[in-house]
């Protein structure tokens, strides 16, 4: 009895000691980058980087989001949070809505074929996307809308399509198939018990959906910067531009504001609705 | 005018045959049960009925109209699930209202008809609660109302009493004879429950493995089971069974003679033709000239009656005793089969001689 809880309590140190450790790795390089942040340049040029900053200020932060330069172009990264949201917002509605009802029409209605889409779906989500880059970009020359917002949207949606229908699928499989017969004798069609039926039952999994596409589209780089044009480069890419560009000295309190500003909007998502994201993950595993 | 008629309706899952050429005439009014034992297929032809399920082949007409290729919704009809699938982020009022919705029904009539439905089934209180706010019995009654508000002409029922407590499911069975009586509408029902079934039917549909064995009235399924499998089936205690042989108009079995007096032959047998005996527990009776002698083996009390067991032979019989009589009840006894109720069987075929 108390050698059991001796283990016990043994098991919760070496826990806690991991976890501390796991903490401290992860967290001692955002201390840095924000300690960075709030030092001036002649600081962060003459002291080690763990020195914390005399006089923790903001100019930085400043100068980042509204003045620091790529290239000619001397707007801060606000030109690119600007066109990461333009991207973001149309990106994730319209592929979370596009996933939904594709789980929705591949769980409850009996289509042709349905089983091998959800193959294809399946190996779609696990195709590195560097494959199909070139023969992408090849077909949006072609059909003339390359380099342009409607591109990168189009890009993400497709992107993220088989994700997020194979999510609603597994969610909305989960439903009794009864709902949808009784709707169907109630005489709603395919999109009215959509809207009206699974909609309405569906809100925790939005919820996840929304959160995995939105962090997923503002973190993205590379699609960005192949598909979005030179007028609508995201924040990541303006924020490589920023550091990577090499007229005089490199400020290193500037970049490091510039990608904490680039990092924030994910950030605050996951800590306004981390509660939501586990209910709905769960919601989705335990029927009912 | 049947209110239903199916027609050659037959279906496949893959290679899988669930329904195989069923006819089901149902007339108006009637409360039409399918009975039958779990996976034979009630389900599925009650879907193909309501137009659910896709069918190879076959007819469904519904009050002398062609239904077959409509979609559920134009067919008249209003369905109970057994899961009752009422909408969980609607309110019961909205949950009765919908299908009404739908169909641009003017608000005025929706809110009459949910009134009258809700007071009907006793939900007049419950209007403004979501569905997982209620009880099983009254979710049961929201989606009955479900469907009444509708005003079908044919009411489809699924297992609707099926997850309910034994003393809820007579209630509601109590209820629902009601509703059919002032409603006076067309229901078909599908139940694996037997007691449901006799209750409830004014005529039962007994399938098995995707076809129908039987289509009567209660009460000539009970008497007359048409095949070994709606003997068996029908009837708790279970019907009684033992091999004989049929020689001029008298079963032998064993040692024992059965003299058959007036039985209604379906095809005339041969003489000598094998059989199997049928009989209920309650037509085998205690008496000191009766055919068989038979060891007591135990008693099973039932409340208003006993069922006692007893070896004749190889065979177990069971009898339908008065208590008082059971209680005392060892050894050897006789027993008299009453001919008037026997069901004779043919082996080989499983169908009613
Ligand atoms: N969608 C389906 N795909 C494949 N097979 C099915 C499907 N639905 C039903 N079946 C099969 O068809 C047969 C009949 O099913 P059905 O649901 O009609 O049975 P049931 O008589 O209603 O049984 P229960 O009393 O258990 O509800 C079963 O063997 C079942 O496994
Ligand atoms: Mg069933």
């Amino acid at each position: 009895m108390t050698t059991a809880r001796r283990n016990v309590r043994i098991g919760r140190i070496g826990l806690y000691t991991l976890l501390v450790w796991i903490c401290l790795f992860f967290s001692i390089p955002l201390l840095v980058v924000i300690s960075t942040s709030l030092k001036t340049s002649d600081e962060v040029r003459t002291f080690s980087i763990f020195t914390l900053p005399a006089a923790p200020s903001l100019a930085a932060w400043i100068k980042a989001w509204s003045s620091a330069c790529t290239g000619l172009n001397c707007g801060g990264v606000r030109v690119g949070f600007l066109n990461s949201v333009r991207i973001l917002i149309p990106s994730v509605f319209v592929s979370v809505m596009a996933g939904a009802v594709t789980g929705y029409a591949l769980s409850h209605w009996r289509i042709r074929g349905a089983n091998a889409i959800m193959l294809l779906l399946l190996i779609c989500a696990f195709i590195p996307y560097q494959v199909i880059l070139y023969p992408l970009v090849k077909t949006f020359s072609t059909i003339g809308i390359y380099s342009s917002l409607p591109c990168i949207i189009a890009v993400h949606v497709i992107f993220g399509l088989p994700v997020m229908s194979l999510l609603f699928r597994n969610f909305y499989a989960g439903l009794p198939e009864e709902l949808v017969k009784a709707a169907r004798i109630d005489g709603a069609g395919f999109w009215r018990i959509f809207a009206f039926v699974m909609l309405p039952m569906s809100v925790n999994i939005l919820i996840v959906a929304t959160i995995l596409q939105t962090t997923g589209i503002w973190n993205d780089y590379l699609l960005g910067l192949i598909f979005a044009g030179r007028d609508n480069m995201p924040m990541t890419a303006q924020l490589n531009a920023i550091a990577t560009t090499s007229t005089g000295v490199i400020e290193y309190n500037v970049n490091t504001a510039a990608a904490l500003l680039t990092a924030l909007p994910p950030l605050i998502v996951y800590f306004v609705s981390g509660r939501y994201f586990v209910r709905g993950i769960t919601a989705g595993a335990v029927k009912g | 005018m049947s209110a239903v008629s199916v027609f050659g309706l037959s279906k496949s899952f893959g290679h899988l045959r669930v329904l195989k050429d069923i006819h089901l005439p149902i007339e108006t009014g009637d409360f039409t049960v399918l009975l039958g034992p779990s996976g034979c297929g009630k389900s599925t032809l009650l879907n193909a009925i309501a137009g659910l399920e896709d069918t190879d082949a076959g007819i469904v007409e519904i009050d002398g109209a062609d239904v077959t290729h409509r979609e559920p919704s134009k067919r008249g009809i209003a369905m109970v699930f057994q899961s009752y699938a009422l909408y969980p982020t609607m309110s019961v009022r909205k949950n009765l209202s919908f299908g009404l919705r739908v169909r641009s029904v003017p608000r005025q009539e929706v809110a009459r008809r949910v009134h009258w439905a809700a007071k009907l089934l006793q939900i007049d209180e419950l209007l403004d609660r979501k569905p997982s706010q209620l009880s099983g019995g009254q979710r049961q009654r929201v989606a009955i109302g479900r469907a009444l508000v509708q005003q079908a002409k044919v009411f489809l029922f699924d297992e609707p009493l099926s997850n309910l407590d034994a003393k809820l499911r007579t209630e509601m069975r109590v209820e629902l004879k009601r509703l059919h009586k002032d409603l006076g509408a067309t229901i078909v029902y599908v139940t694996h429950d037997q007691i449901e079934a006799m209750t409830l039917a004014t005529r039962i549909a007994v399938m098995r493995a995707g076809r129908i064995e039987q289509y009567a009235t209660p009460d000539d399924l009970y008497e007359e089971p048409a095949t070994l499998f709606v003997a068996a089936f029908v009837g708790s205690p279970a019907m009684n069974f033992m091999p004989g042989r049929l020689i001029s108009s008298t079963v032998h079995i064993g040692s024992a003679r059965l003299p058959l007096n007036g039985y209604r032959f379906r095809s005339s047998p041969m003489n000598g033709q094998e059989v199997v005996l049928g009989i209920r527990p309650e037509h085998v009776q205690l008496a000191p000239e009766g055919q068989l002698e038979a060891e007591t083996l135990f008693m099973e009390p039932m409340g208003a009656d006993t069922l006692g067991w007893f070896q004749f032979g190889e065979h177990r019989l069971s009898a339908r005793l008065v208590p008082q009589v059971a209680r005392g009840l060892s050894g050897t006894v006789r027993l008299s089969l009453l001919a008037d109720h026997v069901s004779l069987f043919d082996p080989s075929t499983e169908a009613r001689l």
